[in-house]
């Protein structure tokens, strides 16, 4: 049983940042909820866990803006389960926001080590 | 695109819902398998994974919040929540409705008719483009409209050069005989080019050729009602030999449903208008009507300026003088007089409908103010202006939705109403519900809210929220104030103008109710016999003479008569005439109405004799040939003097005719309508007629018992002379008067009923204004008198204040009401209402009204208790 972390040591995601990671957990396949629930948890070592109360309205806001596309599948364990994949303006977006995050990053980064 | 998707789900909105559950359900069960793979015990697991999902009924509503439903759903919701507001102010939310149904009935229903008659499109081609021409005759007796003669409307065609074609047309009647019994049908006599200058053709056959107008060939093409009605729509009507005016005419088209054209009456018959050769060169039988179409480019104003120089031009030789011609558009032309009525009407209910908005705008400001705390605490808890606004609005919308709906209930009958309004030449068209005036309605409902909705909205939200706080009842500034103040100016403003154009109207239908019509209208019964069947003179006059004297017999009958045209019948048809001993013209250049008679139709009719004597029957075809004339032409020619033993004579005074003496001067009988101005009329004995001229002559029966119970002994008594002989247009005098009234006749009762209206509304508005100074004040009254003012100086300090109001909007209304008095005297029809007494009528009714709706709150006020007021608060 993988190790639930306690809400202290979470980082409280940025506005719109989870849009992005959703983006970029697409990017490698379709993915149903859970599994992307899952994957950013996973890929950031537990650092950021993301609330159900939070990860479905951002799939269905993406989905409404056309980002993502829904479509039920069979599951690897053979349950029907809601598949989301990027779209092609998804992708598009998707290398938006990250440059503006690496842009964001590296600013904050350069803020809080100065150079003098 | 994005809304579209929106809309797509709102339509899947329950099948959406399950997905959802679905999806949170497989993420639950999907979490809790995992756990329980990775060793979790059963219940653990199913407890680990529920926690991790959290408020499941929360995840749900965020979800869906995240749908973009969310503006809809909160429209929904204000909806809810005005409806809630409407039920629990159900007295103050049912005025508002009843005055909103009213203005938007009102203004529903007159738009309806005007989108009959002025909007809907005429069944021709490109119809804007069609106009009516006319001659401007200055320069003779008749200043009215003339028609074109066929010589003018030939050299017309050939040198305009602003029209791509002009047709004539003359009415006339057809009587149908062989299948089915007799019967009179109103039909024209139309040029060849007629059908292409209105761009329509018949939808079986075809149209007749100019060969065949110019040989006078008989054919003819009947309408789809005529169609139907005689030939049971039989199929094989083209190529059909009928018996028109008992000649063989061939039917070679049928019109499409719902084809008409001038005069004022549903046509069924066109024929050739076959002008015979010496009328085409003739420049004084005025007997072509003509319509034409403009030239592509061309404008009215062009085609006015081109056409009077050709007109000068042809006829500058012409000793009645040159004329000009006078250039009317078609659509104009049908509609008449109604257009300005119409278009008076609908500024009315616009008027009334504005005064409604401004009502309810007070309702709501007052409203809006006891609701400041309802206001403050939304803001306090973060709802921003835009939201508030967007709901007040909503609620507004509501309102006007309940009111837009009710008014639509109120505005069918009104419509059955507005019906008669409708010009003559487009009966029977029927008013409807159609979607053009619903988009109206649904507009006026829309433009109302934004009326009365928007400034109450912005004025409530715009209220900083501690002072809605610190005391919700009297947040109000002394801008609103003001605001309410030229509020109520504006709709005393706007009922003065109702008031006053309704004044007016009203005086002129009274003036044209008490016309003397110089005649007894009451218990006459007239019809007419068509006399084309008989081909010579002398039975012609027989026939009349025949059907006359067996009418007479009839029981019921008090007397009988017959006149070639009835009364009123807007036939002005006129014939130029010259006196014996005036200067002489090579041409005549005076016209008068001719009406021939039997020698009993004066006595018969009631009318009046000023001076000589009436027909006897000593004046016979082989007697000396007599007239009498009518007051005006008497008048004219005379003045003072008498009338009697001039002698004048039809045509030229060199030509062969008669020279008739002058036996006898009549009252005027408006011959051609009530609303026309005084004509000169000359009657003659049918007898004494120089030619065989009348087609058709007119009963006119006196009857002791009720008109219309005689007419089956009437028919018999025709059809035992000829029972080939139909009866057509069988009518009471009595009707046909009150048609002739009915624009007038319905125009000033309904805007007599929008200006009581507005006039009510108006005073219901100033009463609701002071009446919610008054109880803001309560406490500041409580004060002064506490300080020593008298009730008397409150009562004059409110009752002066609403006075004041009263008295601006009178002034300002008085200069509108000027100019639209203006505007409409097309409508007063000649006769000059007394502007000054209407307006004083005007100004004290409205003030004694004003005066009442001032003095109830101002006595409340008066009669505040101090120490009740200064402890309320």
């Amino acid at each position: 049983m993988p190790p639930r972390s306690s809400p202290s040591s979470r980082v409280d995601l940025l506005q719109g940042t989870l849009d992005l990671l959703i983006l970029r957990t697409l990017s490698s396949g379709p993915a149903h909820g859970l599994a992307i629930a899952k994957h950013i948890q996973r890929t950031s070592e537990d650092l950021l866990q993301v609330e159900t109360g939070s990860l479905y309205p951002a799939l269905h806001r993406l989905e409404a803006r056309g980002w993502i596309a829904a479509a039920w599948e069979l599951s690897d364990k053979g349950k029907r389960a809601r598949f989301y994949r990027l779209t092609p303006l998804g992708r598009r977006r998707l290398s938006a926001e990250r440059s503006k995050w690496e842009a964001l990053a590296r600013a904050v980064t350069l803020v809080l080590n100065p150079a003098d | 695109m994005s809304f579209l998707r929106t809309l797509g789900w709102l339509t899947r909105r329950s099948a959406k819902n399950a997905e959802l559950r679905d999806e949170l359900r497989f993420h639950l069960e999907q979490d809790e398998d995992d756990l329980r793979e990775h060793g979790a015990p059963g219940d653990e697991a199913r407890r680990t994974a529920r926690r991790g999902l959290g408020n499941l009924a929360r995840v749900e509503e965020d979800t869906r919040a995240a749908w973009g439903w969310g503006g809809l759903e909160q429209f929904g919701r204000d909806v809810k929540y005005g409806l809630r507001q409407i039920r629990r102010h159900g007295a103050l939310s049912a005025i508002a409705i009843a005055t909103l149904a009213l203005g938007i009935g009102g203004v529903a229903a007159m738009f309806s008719a005007v989108e009959t008659v002025l909007l809907r499109p005429l069944p021709y081609a490109d119809a804007d483009r069609l106009v009516m021409i006319w001659l401007d005759m200055a320069k003779t007796d008749v200043t009215t409209k003339h028609n074109a003669t066929p010589a003018e409307w030939l050299e017309w065609r050939r040198r305009n050069t602003v029209f791509s074609d002009l047709a004539t047309s003359q009415p006339t009647d057809g009587v149908l005989s062989g299948d089915g019994g007799p019967e009179q049908v109103p039909a024209r006599k139309v040029s060849w080019t007629f059908w292409s200058v209105l761009g329509t053709s018949p939808m079986i056959g075809r149209a007749f050729t100019e060969a065949e107008d110019l040989e006078n060939v008989r054919v003819a093409v009947i309408s789809h009602g005529l169609w139907q009605r005689r030939f049971g729509g039989s199929p094989d009507i083209v190529g059909r030999t009928i018996a028109i005016n008992d000649e063989p005419y061939q039917v070679i088209g049928v019109m499409p449903p719902g084809f008409y054209f001038l005069p004022a009456r549903d046509i069924d018959l066109w024929m050739p208008a076959s002008f015979p050769p010496w009328m085409r060169t003739n420049f004084s039988w005025h007997n072509a009507q003509v319509v034409a179409r403009l030239a592509p480019g061309v404008t009215l104003e062009q085609a006015q300026q081109s056409m009077s120089a050709l007109s000068l031009e042809l006829t500058a030789k012409d000793e009645r003088g040159p004329h000009s011609v006078t250039i009317v558009p078609l659509r104009d032309e049908i509609a008449g007089r109604t257009r300005t009525a119409l278009i008076l009407l609908l500024c009315a209910s616009a008027a009334v409908l504005l005064i409604a908005c401004v009502n309810l705008a007070n309702l709501l400001l007052s409203r809006g103010a006891t609701r400041g705390q309802e206001v403050a605490v939304r803001t306090a808890l973060g709802a921003s202006r835009a939201r508030l606004v967007a709901q007040l609005l909503t609620e507004s919308l509501v309102l006007a939705a309940c009111g837009t709906l009710a008014g639509l209930l109120l505005a069918l009958p009104v419509m059955r109403f507005l019906e008669r309004l409708i010009p003559e030449a487009m009966s029977p068209a029927r008013l409807a519900l159609n979607w053009r005036v619903l988009a109206f309605a649904a507009c006026a409902g829309g433009a109302a809210v934004l009326a009365f909705g928007l400034a109450p909205a912005l004025g409530a939200s715009r209220r900083p929220p501690q002072l809605g706080l610190r005391d919700g009842r009297r947040a109000i500034g002394p801008r609103s104030h003001w605001l309410r103040y030229s509020l109520i100016v504006v709709e005393t403003a706007l009922a003065v103008v109702l008031l006053t154009c309704g004044g007016l109207l009203l005086q002129t239908f009274q003036h044209l109710r008490q016309t003397d019509i110089g005649f007894q209208s009451e218990r006459l019964l007239t019809f007419e016999t068509p006399l084309f069947r008989y081909k010579d003179f002398d039975r012609r006059v027989a026939f009349v003479e025949a059907e006359v004297e067996k009418v007479r017999t009839i029981p019921g009958v008090v007397g009988a008569a017959a006149i070639n045209l009835i009364p009123f019948t807007n036939f002005a048809s006129a014939t130029f005439y010259q006196l014996e001993g005036q200067p002489q013209h090579s041409v005549p250049t005076q016209v008068a109405l001719v009406r021939n008679v039997t020698r009993d139709y004066f006595t018969t009719v009631g009318a009046r004799m000023v001076e000589g004597r009436f027909f006897e029957t000593t004046d016979r075809r082989a007697s000396m040939p007599v007239a009498i004339i009518n007051e005006p032409m008497a008048r004219r020619h005379f003045g003072d003097q008498s009338a009697l033993g001039h002698r004048f004579k039809f045509g030229e005074l060199g030509d062969e005719g008669y020279l008739y003496t002058i036996v006898g001067v009549v009252r005027q009988i408006p011959e051609t309508g009530v609303l026309d101005d005084a004509k000169p009329v000359v009657y003659r004995v049918f007898e004494q007629c120089d030619q065989i001229g009348d087609t058709k002559a007119a009963l006119v029966v006196r009857t002791a018992v009720e008109p219309a119970s005689i007419v089956p002994a009437v028919r018999q008594a025709i059809w035992s002379l000829d029972s080939n002989q139909p009866l057509a247009r069988i009518q009471t005098m009595e009707d046909i008067i009150e048609r002739q009234l009915s624009t007038p006749s319905q125009s000033s009762a309904l805007l007599g009923a929008f200006a009581v209206l507005a006039l009510l509304l108006a005073s219901l508005g100033i009463y609701g204004v002071l009446s919610h100074a008054v109880a803001q004040r309560t406490n500041e009254i409580g004060v002064r008198m506490a300080l020593g003012a008298t009730s008397g100086r409150i009562l004059l300090f409110f009752g002066s204040r609403g006075l004041m109001l009263t008295l601006a909007g009178l002034s300002i209304g008085l200069g509108l009401a000027a100019i639209a008095a203006r505007w409409m005297t097309t409508l007063l029809y000649g006769f000059g209402p007394d502007y000054a007494a209407t307006a004083g009528v005007v100004s004290a009714v409205l003030v004694t009204v004003a005066a009442l709706a001032c003095l109830v709150p101002a006595r409340r006020a008066a009669h505040i208790n101090p120490v009740a007021a200064l402890r309320s608060d």
